[in-house]
């Protein structure tokens, strides 16, 4: 796919000197950023985690509803699939397969999203506020940040999915912004992995 | 665009890697619920092991999905360092605030 970064020539179209377009580089250095933000707030969660805050009180722990959740993460690991094969897709100049895979992943991360806003909703009403004590806090603001990294993830590729309807190819400029939204995407998945076991799956 | 192609897997492979995701993810989930069910299997073993399997799982979409594994050396050093080193702080802060225990 690196070869999408390069004109007709053959020449790179972006200016390169460590080898590696600086488009894809400067994408990766965002990313250990944002693992850097996510290591943050998943330490916050495990720190206040198995804290006691009082009789009666009530933690995200006791709401967890892990079919549910289990089901979710399928779903967001199957986007990254979709994603990679939209990738996939366009290097092999497959147009109409790639926009297809684009609007496959988008789809699937709306259904992600809308999962985590039903599960939010059912914390809610059983009283779980975002004040109510830290491990609250700490639980909303780590899968509430994921939650709108994927929102940004879906607005971005329904961008460049209607783009490819509208004008009926991407360009080459734009084949490598699908594989930059692939690498965020794919980045989106791999913090859930994390999350879905840390938060989860060890109480 | 084509010497691409050649490098990365092909679709069919993509789907073999995600097949093996879904069955890490399955088997993360049984092993929860092995733990609530079995009085006799305890964190002590189910933790570890979910921890492999998520590593796994961390590892199969950054190296394939990602592409890490096609791309230049510099860019898989450039990651791997950072992670190790960004996950030995984690682990320090966690375990210097008693949030988790590694002896």
């Amino acid at each position: 796919m690196a070869d999408l970064a390069h004109d007709h020539a053959g020449a790179p179209s972006h200016h390169q000197v460590t080898g590696i377009d600086n488009r894809k580089l400067g994408m990766w250095v965002f990313l250990s950023s944002e693992f850097l933000f996510f290591g943050a707030l998943i330490n916050n969660y495990l720190l206040f985690k198995g804290r006691d805050f009082g009789p009666g009180a009530l933690y995200p722990v006791e709401l967890y509803d892990i079919p549910f959740t289990s089901i979710s993460s399928f779903v967001l690991l199957m986007s990254s699939l979709t994603m990679v094969l939209a990738h996939s897709a366009l290097a092999r100049h497959d147009q109409e397969q790639a926009r297809t895979w684009l609007f496959a992943t988008s789809f699937l991360g709306i259904v992600f999203v809308s999962g985590q806003f039903f599960e939010f909703a059912e914390f809610l009403l059983h009283g779980l506020k975002l004040n109510l004590n830290p491990a609250a806090s700490a639980f909303y603001m780590l899968t509430g940040f994921h939650g709108a990294h994927v929102i940004i993830g879906v607005l971005m590729l329904l961008v460049l999915a209607f783009k490819s309807m509208r004008t009926g190819s991407l360009s080459e400029a734009e084949g490598m912004n699908v594989e930059l939204v692939g690498l965020y995407w794919h980045f989106v998945d791999i913090i859930w992995i994390v999350i879905f076991v840390l938060v989860y799956l060890i109480q | 665009m084509a010497g691409a192609a050649q490098h990365h897997p092909q679709p069919r492979q993509y789907v073999m890697i995600a097949i093996v995701l879904a069955v890490l993810t399955a088997a993360e989930v049984a092993l929860f619920y092995l733990e609530v069910g079995v009085e006799a299997i305890g964190q002590a073993m189910t933790v570890p092991a979910l921890l492999i399997l998520s590593a796994l799982k961390f590892y199969l979409v950054v190296a394939m999905f990602m592409h890490l594994r096609f791309e230049k050396r510099l860019l898989s050093r450039f990651f791997t360092v950072g992670a190790i080193l960004a996950g030995s702080l984690y682990l320090i802060t966690l375990t210097a605030l008693g949030a988790v225990i590694l002896f």
